[in-house]
């Protein structure tokens, strides 16, 4: 009985070993368990049908072998989804969305994780910027806008998200590339803002499209120029805020990111199949109901933008005095 | 008006299809148990069920998404007669009176008051909603920060009527609620303050973490004090004593339709929510009460006023939503994303560009409203005779429920120590006698007052006769100042007459 109880226990210990080297083979063949997708942004918001809608696509028209889990993580300006992906070093199994927020929240200081805890897996579109105002307003064009700011600084209130975020960089680019100092009014969300823009409380508003086309549309709000080099193809009448002599130029790029030090092939399988999924009726459908543009980018080039605007914004955030001196 | 009648028509007869019936009563009967179940709110409920309308049109799946919402709204008093424990956030209220009842073997008038008032004031909701919703748009937009200053200003000076006899209690109480509203990234200069450094307090102390904490937690430690005995025991269980008495209804009636108005109107105002509804509803009832000092020991008004509140709150929130795109709340911003993927975008144009989609849910919303009392009255027996559970039984139990509906709301175990945190300064309230309905709101109060108060002196550069010089606001102020100083003033008066009367 005793030299049975070793010989199982021999066996069950070349078991253990057997089992490891299968798992060590099928690590090649990654993914081979769902992999959860870590949204920074509570349900609802922009990123979370963005996540949702491609985890849909890719399970529907099998993309990748394994579903993709969304989970919403909301919180600390992103800062906690941030920060438990990052403490997932090297698991291929974590993405996080990564927006704006992924590159200032760090920089403002409120997440003691950043850009090098990561790799960049792949970008997907971006969303346009526009700034608005209520039909009855006296500013017909962006220029006159300006005009009036200038002649009176700190009079035009411009309605917007907490500071640090994409309205409030934007109303910033504004007033840099204009030499004009403008009254930023702090909202707790879009919606807000927009009530507030409807209402005649603020003269003017940053929004995306998303949230300013039907209020546009429906002739409620009327849109002085987009953030960008050239018109929008979903919306060729509006002018940009460039052409107009304003040279403010801004996107916010949506893409997904994993833990540092993720296996190249388990990159690589992502890369392939995020390309495959940007080209399904499914993506093209989302970016236009979303009014997105579409931009895919791979993990290298992901990762260029993602150094190049995370420079930009250092500069920004200092100016607007949001990093703190250490 | 016949153009409105032709609308109902077509609404009914896309809402009366069997499958917008079928989830109609689906996303009620969800609304239901999420509603019962503490921590798990609407705003969660929706997001954690979207998916499951992914295979449903558009009016399918706004039609269950509000059942769900509205039924939330119904159930989430029902913890909080029975137990001091707040399914969600709006019923906070509830708890004051309607445990109270519940202790005083009233458990099922108490529940069926709260069945009934969200029925009434939630028809009531509805049938505003149907007559006025595209003028009232521009009434929800005119409330500007000034405007939401006032109104939230004027909130916060009501909230010594939660003290009971004890003003000053109830003042020190609510200072700390908007010492603790602080907490967080300041939005506006996006500055964290009083985090030390955790990055789960930048959001701010969890509403719904220190409400189950301050109120249900603590009367589990005070219970664990004593030998546990059953406080319901004694309760009459008896069929007809499960509904409200002719007595109750006439106590009731002015409670409902005041609480089914306010909650309306303030509830279409983005940003405001069904719990600033239900509270201010309570607090107005207890104003113009005849006998103001039994509020907090038991009375029936106190459950109709905020539970006819919230219900019509829920009717409120879609008034903006539908004629503008524009969320009022956590719960109706989750809706708008759902729509969204369904490929649908609210907006100015709605009405008039998918009227079958918006007066199909606005008949759905009669139907789960009649629903909603067939659903729950036969439930208020059901769940009186959870009351017969020995304490010992079901206090681990909601420990533990609340606990994971804690955990579920945002995937975060911190905001459970949030709770278990409240729990213990909760219990310590309890011994040195001090209210927490006024911390809870100050809570809630705090964030918007601060926000519409800096908004609107940024607007104004400083200058705050901007709350003085528009219409809604002025009055607003003006009556808030004086709420808040009139016992000062009764005061002065008295020493002024005393004298004379000496004299005479």
């Amino acid at each position: 009985m005793k030299r049975f109880g070793k010989l199982s226990l021999l066996f069950a210990v070349a078991f253990c070993i057997a089992l490891g080297a299968a798992n060590a083979i099928a690590a090649s063949k990654y993914p081979e368990k769902p992999i959860t997708v870590i949204i920074h942004a509570g349900a609802g918001g922009g990123s979370d049908i963005f996540a949702r809608t491609m985890a849909a696509a890719i399970e529907k028209e099998r993309i990748l072998p394994q579903p993709l889990v969304v989970e919403n993580k909301p919180g600390g300006s992103g800062g906690i989804a941030f920060a438990y992906v990052a403490g997932k070093k090297k698991d291929p199994y974590f993405l996080v969305t990564a927006v704006t927020s992924f590159l200032t929240t760090p920089l403002m200081g409120l997440t003691p994780v950043g850009l090098k805890d990561f790799t960049p897996v792949a970008n997907f579109a971006f969303d346009e910027y526009m700034l608005m105002v209520n039909t009855k307003s006296k500013f017909k064009t962006a220029k006159e806008a300006i005009d009036f700011a200038r002649a009176n600084p700190k009079k035009v209130t411009v309605g917007g998200t907490q500071l640090g975020s994409s309205d409030s960089i934007c109303t910033y680019l504004i007033e840099k590339a204009a030499g004009v100092q403008l009254n930023y009014v702090v909202f707790n969300g879009g919606g807000e803002v927009n009530a507030a823009l409807l209402g005649g409380h603020i003269d003017m508003a940053v929004a995306n499209p998303g949230e300013a086309l039907e209020l546009y549309k429906s002739g409620k709000v009327r849109i002085l120029g987009v953030f960008q080099e050239k018109r929008l193809v979903g919306a060729p009448d509006i002018p940009t805020l460039k052409e107009q002599g304003i040279n403010a130029i801004y996107v916010q790029n949506r893409g997904l990111c994993a833990p540092a030090g993720i296996p190249a092939d388990a990159l690589k399988t992502l890369e392939e199949a995020f390309l495959k999924y940007t080209k399904t009726e499914a993506f093209k459908k989302y970016c236009k109901d979303n009014m997105l543009t579409e931009a895919y980018m791979d993990s290298a080039a992901f990762g260029k933008f993602l150094e190049e605007w995370n420079g930009k914004y250092a500069v920004i955030l200092k100016d607007m005095n949001l990093i703190k001196k250490k | 008006m016949l153009n409105i009648f032709d609308n109902l028509i077509l609404g009914f007869q896309v809402a009366t299809s069997w499958e917008n019936i079928l989830f109609c009563f689906i996303g009620v009967l969800i609304g239901t148990l999420i509603g019962v179940l503490p921590g798990i709110g609407p705003t969660t409920g929706i997001a954690i069920l979207i998916p499951i309308t992914f295979g449903m049109s558009a009016t399918t799946a706004i039609i269950t998404l509000a059942g769900i919402y509205y039924g939330a709204m119904y159930g989430g008093s029902t913890t909080s007669i029975l137990i001091n424990l707040p399914g969600e956030s709006a019923s906070v209220m509830t708890m004051l009176d309607g445990y109270q009842m519940a202790k005083k073997g009233r458990p099922g008038p108490a529940l069926g008051m709260a069945a009934l008032a969200s029925f009434i004031a939630g028809t009531v909701a509805i049938v505003l909603l149907t007559l006025i919703a595209p003028p009232l748009a521009s009434y929800a937009v005119s409330f500007g920060p000034p405007e939401y200053f006032a109104l939230t200003f004027m909130g916060l000076t009501l909230v010594s009527a939660l003290g009971g006899d004890k003003p000053l209690k109830a003042y020190i109480s609510a200072v700390v609620g908007l010492m603790i509203s602080c907490v967080g990234i300041d939005a506006i200069s996006g500055v964290a303050r009083f985090t030390m450094g955790s990055m789960s307090l930048l959001d701010g102390v969890g509403f719904i973490g220190m409400a189950i904490g301050l109120f249900a937690i603590s009367e589990i430690l005070v219970n664990i004090e004593e030998p546990i005995k059953q406080v319901f025991s004694d309760a009459k269980l008896g069929i007809r004593s499960l509904f409200p008495n002719l007595q109750d209804w006439k106590d009731s009636f002015g409670a409902l339709w005041r609480g089914s108005l306010l909650g309306f109107f303030i509830g279409t105002l983005p940003g405001s929510g069904a719990t600033l509804c239900s509270f201010i509803a309570y607090a107005v009832e207890k104003k113009l009460s005849a006998h103001p000092e039994k509020f907090g020991t038991g009375v029936i008004e106190g459950v109709a006023a905020p539970e006819g509140a919230n219900n019509a709150a829920a009717g409120g929130a879609m008034v903006p939503l539908l004629t503008l795109g524009i969320p009022s709340g956590g719960a109706t911003a989750v809706m708008l994303g759902a729509l969204m993927i369904h490929g649908l975008r609210p907006g100015p144009m709605l009405f008039s560009t998918n009227p079958e989609f918006v007066w199909g849910l606005i008949a759905s919303m009669y139907i789960g409203n009649v629903f909603l009392v067939i659903l729950n009255m036969p439930l208020v027996g059901l769940w009186v005779k959870l009351l017969k559970v020995p304490y010992k039984v079901l206090m681990p139990l909601i420990l533990t429920i609340s606990a994971t509906g804690i955990f579920a709301t945002d995937n975060n175990v911190f905001d459970m120590w949030v709770m278990f945190f409240f729990g213990m300064v909760g219990y310590v309230m309890r011994k040195l006698d001090f209210p927490a309905a006024p911390m809870v709101l100050a809570l809630v109060i705090g964030r918007l007052v601060e926000m519409s108060l800096r908004q609107s002196l940024t607007i104004s550069h400083g200058d705050i006769s901007i709350f003085f010089t528009r219409p809604i606001s002025g009055v607003l102020t003006v009556v808030a100042l004086l709420s808040l100083f009139s016992p000062l003033f009764r005061i002065l008066w008295s020493r002024y007459k005393a004298p004379g009367k000496s004299l005479a």
